[in-house]
């Protein structure tokens, strides 16, 4: 797995779900282009606008406790992010409604604690999926992440939990899955 | 070392002696519910997953609840796609207009939950189920449709928290108190994600199935992944009738082990709310008595039920909501409001001065049926007050018991039931 470099967004307080994705888009389809053009519209006001969080080109969010918290089971909220460009979500804790969608995208939300106390938005990381380690190269400084269970791996190589299940279906092994 | 009681049925749902919190199972689905809101999205999922049809179309329950009677022609549109689909599976299980409810009611209302089993919904208030011991889950879309092809879906067992409930009951005082006080003590910080919440003890063995739903629903709302109470002599006269299914009365063993438990005494506990936008900034009712508002509201899987209109009739039987407040009231499914017609809450309170819906999500989900404009200040017996929630996100919500929102209705500001105030 190669690393991931990019600039990250720092949440300064709460990012809820139904702030990520507003209300009139909640019966949309589930389509990351679609859903990253209003992802974050109600987080913050410079994102409120079309394509106004994707066009930042954030490749990481950093976040408190709580990240995508306020009980919405949409998926919406990871495919925005993905079409938005965010290659991973680093937070002291995560809602689990969220963070379930996120592992059944494959999209990373990795644990690591008090992280958004020492960045700043616009910092720039370096995140290696092998080992877990964050580097923020702006500031010199190094985070070690809670390591994922290898069933998250595996699903994000699948591609998601639907191809996951689909390659599953189409070979005739999913009644293993125990 | 025992188990606790929601390891317990991760364990026999994925054919396991045992589990711990932490590991990942495959288990099988009792259920799984879908609505008008997400299910046209969850049967499109379903199809591209190229099952040869759906594990069991007995246990997939679909419900028009968000949207009925639909408010807009762009709404009246989803739903006649979602009863498309639905008619197209020939799903025995429809809750559609006219025998509808909120998806949550129903599932435990009529049945379709059971103790020591796993269900799942694609709405976030599917923990309720928890209040007849099953674990209740809220999941997304994908998972729905994983579930519906297979009848199975991954979980990671989740660490187990008890809140051991003692004490006496004060009247006027309702589950939903101890939820927003239980909110107000543990916050959004991290302490309770993920976990089961397990409630027990003499002042939970003393609900009655409306307050148990009430505490399980918001569990979500904790960020818990479920909340449950362990099957007693309530839940076994609540199920007669409900269900000809065979189910074991799992409960937790006396030495399960426990991330953590808390004792609460409720002998000392009031009428409890949260303030406007933030579910966790809770205050006695003393505090912020003589509070004005303009709108109340009393409804929802959480507060729907007809216990929640039996204590407000008792409070506004033979009185008036004050002029300038909008009290709206919506049953959480057909057989309640049926009952609460017989029981003479509904004339009650209409003669008292409140509106009447037919059963729906209504504005809690900021959709149809009262919901709330810029200023308004509301009162409302459901889960949920942050910003935009009931509508427009320049309005107010306090969210509190239904006790608390008839007795306010009285007076016009935010009264305490157990004063005088109101009589």
């Amino acid at each position: 797995m190669e690393k991931i470099h990019g600039k990250a967004w720092v949440a300064k307080g709460y990012v809820m779900s139904f702030d990520m994705i507003l209300q009139r888009f909640w019966t949309a389809p589930v389509d990351p282009a679609e859903n990253a053009k209003w992802v974050m519209a109600g987080v913050d006001e410079d994102f409120n606008r079309e394509n106004g969080f994707k066009d930042r080109c954030y490749a990481f969010i950093v976040a408190g406790h709580n990240f995508a918290g306020g009980g919405k089971s949409i998926e919406h909220c990871i495919t925005g992010l993905m079409g938005a460009g965010i290659q991973a979500v680093f937070a002291t804790s995560f809602a689990r409604l969220q963070f379930r969608n996120a592992i059944n995208y494959g999209l990373p939300f990795i644990t690591c604690r008090d992280m958004n106390l020492h960045c700043e938005t616009g910092d720039e990381l370096e995140y290696d999926p092998a080992t877990g380690t964050i580097r923020n190269l702006t500031r010199g400084t190094i985070y070690e992440s809670v390591p994922q269970a290898p069933f998250v791996a595996e699903v994000a190589a699948a591609g998601g939990l639907m191809n996951f299940i689909r390659q599953r279906i189409a070979d005739g092994t999913v009644d293993t899955l125990r | 070392m025992g188990m606790t009681i929601t390891e317990k049925i991760m364990a026999s749902n994925s054919g396991r002696e045992r589990v711990v919190p932490g590991e990942l199972v495959w288990a099988d689905i009792h259920t799984v519910m879908t609505m008008d809101y997400l299910g046209k999205q969850t049967f499109r999922a379903f199809e591209s997953l190229g099952a040869d049809g759906l594990f069991d179309k007995d246990r997939i329950i679909c419900v028009s609840d968000h949207l009925v009677p639909p408010p807009t022609p762009e709404f009246a549109t989803l739903l006649n796609e979602w009863r498309e689909v639905v008619h197209r599976y020939d799903i025995p299980h429809f809750y559609d207009l006219g025998r509808q409810g909120i998806a949550h009611q129903l599932m435990v209302e009529q049945g379709h939950v059971l103790p020591g089993r796993i269900s799942i919904g694609t709405d976030s208030h599917a923990n309720t189920y928890g209040a007849v011991g099953a674990v209740g889950n809220a999941v997304g879309v994908s998972d729905a449709a994983v579930a519906m092809a297979t009848g199975r879906l991954w979980f990671r067992v989740p660490e187990s928290v008890r809140f051991h409930i003692t004490g006496t009951w004060q009247p006027w005082v309702m589950a939903k108190d101890l939820s927003l006080h239980i909110m107000g003590m543990m916050h959004w910080n991290g302490h309770l994600i993920y976990k089961t919440l397990e409630f027990g003890g003499p002042a939970v063995e003393a609900l009655g199935m409306t307050g148990r739903m009430t505490l399980c629903n918001m569990t979500v709302d904790l960020g818990a992944k479920n909340g449950i109470v362990a099957p007693d002599a309530v839940t076994e006269a609540y199920l007669r009738g409900r269900t000809t299914d065979a189910w074991s009365p799992l409960v937790s063993d006396p030495d399960a082990q426990y991330d953590a438990v808390y004792e609460v005494d409720v002998t000392d506990l009031g009428p409890t709310l949260s303030r406007p936008d933030k579910l966790d900034d809770t205050a006695p009712v003393e505090t912020l008595a003589g509070t004005p508002f303009n709108k109340a509201f009393v409804g929802t899987c959480t507060n729907g039920r007809t216990e929640d209109f039996a204590i407000m009739a008792s409070i506004l039987r033979g009185r008036k909501v004050r002029r300038g407040v909008n009290l709206v009231c919506i049953p959480a499914s057909t057989d309640v409001y049926l009952e609460c017609l017989r029981e003479g809450h509904v004339e009650a309170l209409v003669a008292a001065g409140a509106a009447f819906e037919t059963s729906s999500c209504g504005p809690c989900a900021g959709i149809h049926t009262g919901v709330a404009g810029d200023g308004d200040v509301i009162l409302s017996a459901g889960n949920r007050n942050m910003k935009g929630r009931m509508g427009s996100r320049n309005a107010q919500i306090y969210l509190t018991s239904p006790a608390v929102v008839a007795a306010s209705c009285v007076t016009g500001v935010i009264t305490d039931p157990r004063s005088d105030d109101w009589k």
